[in-house]
């Protein structure tokens, strides 16, 4: 047994927390009114995807790049509803896009900012994000800086994984790059120390280390999991820091890297149900909240493996001040990889399959083996249109539906009548990128 | 045993005649103010991924051919296909490190581009004329 409250376990919490949930009606309106919405960001992908290019202005003599990004998906499962969206009705809540602005001020010192914003379900609600905005001065190769909002080197694709265009997947693997909790280690705002050193004939190593605060999304999956819960965030801070080192090892086109991140929590809120009184404050601090990846891609011809594992050593200590300081602690540590294929078929057709695993190690509910994991098998075709726009069918079979305090895709409010076992889901996404 | 023979010089070949044409396809140029006058293969592939940006102490700026043979020879060289290579490129982009180097769509255009722009570096056809560049030896 994981958490223990005065005697009593998190499950039995859990039913406490969740009654029949009220927001059904409200929910299946909001996607229908959405609908016409995506089919309208569905068409502007189309179009957009014919006309635009990457564009360049000058200011101040300097020459400033323009790029964005759009992307529409539509998702349909069999059973249980995924990533807040009505899956199992067919949904195409799912849209996201991002612009890019960089320049480089000196030949030494380059500038860069981009903003993101997203809707997929409940996630976000197309309220634009900074999703970096940097300097970086690098003095030699081997060494340069970066101060900011910067993007967290961590494992293969944390920095990039909002990028579909640039992976074969529709969703990359849901176990280590979860959608819905995608701000809790995508980025910081510090400084970076990085570079690339040459080892001669063994290769070439690039490391980066950083720290600084870290990153919360009140509209992520975070904070709709907690509230969900009954304990609604009314603010979180915390402070990261972490490394990535990166082999380029002298077998052509294999790489090998490591990542490391430690962060802290600091986290407020209120119950809104169970068992305090609602509008009882808590504080919630996390202690060890740690991360620890090895990760490898070999690239050859038109052949590409890739293969990440991350273990989370993660516990939360929650205070309840006005009922006598007694400690809520809860583990939620976690293990998570994936193995995956790809080959570029044709000139324009990539197939690939991955296997995608997230373990949880203490769940709420032992008696029942669905909560602790999520296994996800995909099989998925990337068509380029063209040099700008791509188009991606993806069949998932997942089994499991994980932990309901660590979410991962699954979440209550959307599955009010439970979850079933296995979850079989087609995913659809188009990107127009320049 | 002919057969054999015929097929270990055909795999020989299918080995050495890439290579050739690497070299024979394409050359390497630079502005004047580059310093160098020769580059490693190793350096030549960093610089162009913007892994390095300077070469024998000058800032460089690397500058791609849209398509074409230099193009396809050069890609040789990176070791990655084209799609691959706009992929990296993006990757660079959409994460904040770094940022789309120009292309140009003529051995012509990159010739000109290199001979007026401080720093650049471009590769063009072997026997295309790049009048105000130098050539960069490939080591």
């Amino acid at each position: 047994m994981g958490a223990k409250v005065s005697g009593t376990t998190v499950w039995q919490l859990r039913s406490a927390v969740r009654p029949d949930h009220p927001h059904t009606e409200i929910i299946e309106e909001f996607f229908m009114k959405g609908f016409r919405t995506h089919l309208i960001l569905a068409a502007l992908v189309c179009t957009a995807s014919l006309t635009a290019r990457a564009q360049e202005f000058r200011v101040f003599n300097r020459s400033v790049q323009v790029h964005g990004s759009l992307s529409q998906g539509f998702a349909y499962s069999n059973d249980n509803n995924f990533l807040t969206m009505k899956t199992s009705d067919g949904s195409p809540a799912f849209t996201d896009g991002a612009l890019n602005l960089s320049t480089s001020i000196t030949d030494k010192f380059h500038v860069a900012a981009q903003a993101y914003d997203r809707k997929v379900g409940q996630l976000d609600d197309f309220r634009p994000q900074l999703d970096f905005a940097y300097g970086d001065y690098r003095f030699v190769s081997w060494f340069g800086v970066r101060a900011g909002q910067v993007k967290t080197p961590l494992g293969l694709y944390n920095d990039t994984q909002d990028a579909d265009f640039l992976h074969t997947w529709a969703l990359l693997p849901q176990g280590v790059y979860p959608l819905d909790l995608r701000s809790t280690m995508l980025s910081h705002t510090g400084v970076d120390i990085y570079g690339r050193i040459p080892l001669k004939k063994a290769g070439k190593l690039a490391y980066a280390a950083y720290a600084g605060e870290r990153s919360f999304d009140n509209r992520g999956g975070y904070y709709i999991f907690s509230s969900d819960l009954g304990m609604p965030i009314t603010s979180a801070s915390g402070r990261v820091t972490g490394w990535d080192l990166r082999w380029t090892t002298p077998l052509k086109g294999l790489t090998l890297g490591s990542s490391w991140i430690d962060m802290t929590q600091n986290r407020d809120g209120s119950y809104s149900q169970a068992m305090f009184p609602p509008h009882t404050a808590y504080k919630a601090t996390s202690a060890p909240e740690r991360t620890t990846v090895g990760y490898g891609d070999f690239q050859r011809g038109k052949w590409d493996f890739a293969g990440e594992y991350r273990a989370e050593d993660y516990w939360l200590s929650i205070l309840t001040p006005s009922f006598g300081n007694s400690v809520f602690l809860w583990n939620g540590s976690n293990e998570s990889w994936f193995l995956a294929g790809s080959v570029h078929a044709m000139k324009r057709l990539s197939l690939g399959v991955y296997h995608s695993n997230f373990h949880v190690d203490v769940p709420a509910d032992p008696a029942n083996k669905a909560t602790n994991h999520i296994y996800d098998e995909v099989a998925t075709a990337r068509l380029d249109l063209n040099r700008f726009w791509t188009v991606k069918a993806e069949e998932h079979f997942m089994d499991g539906y994980g932990d309901l305090y660590s979410a991962h895709g699954f979440y209550e409010r959307s599955n009010p009548n439970g979850f079933k076992p296995r979850t079989d889901m087609l995913m659809l996404r188009t990107s127009f990128f320049f | 045993m002919k057969h054999t023979h015929f097929l270990l010089m055909a795999a020989v070949g299918m080995l050495v005649v890439p290579l050739s044409l690497r070299a024979a396809d394409m050359k390497v140029i630079a502005n004047p103010s580059v310093s160098a006058s020769a580059v490693s293969a190793d350096d030549l592939k960093d610089v162009f991924l913007e892994n390095k940006d300077s070469l024998a102490g000058s800032h460089v700026d690397p500058v791609l051919e849209k398509g074409g043979p230099a193009h396809e020879a050069f890609l040789k060289v990176l070791g990655k296909s084209d799609a691959a290579l706009q992929t990296y490129y993006r990757s660079l982009v959409f994460s904040g490190k770094g940022s789309m180097p120009k292309a140009l769509a003529s051995d012509a255009e990159v010739a000109a581009w290199v001979a007026k722009t401080k720093g650049a570096v471009g590769y063009v056809s072997a026997d295309a004329s790049a009048p105000g560049t130098k050539v960069l030896e490939v080591k």
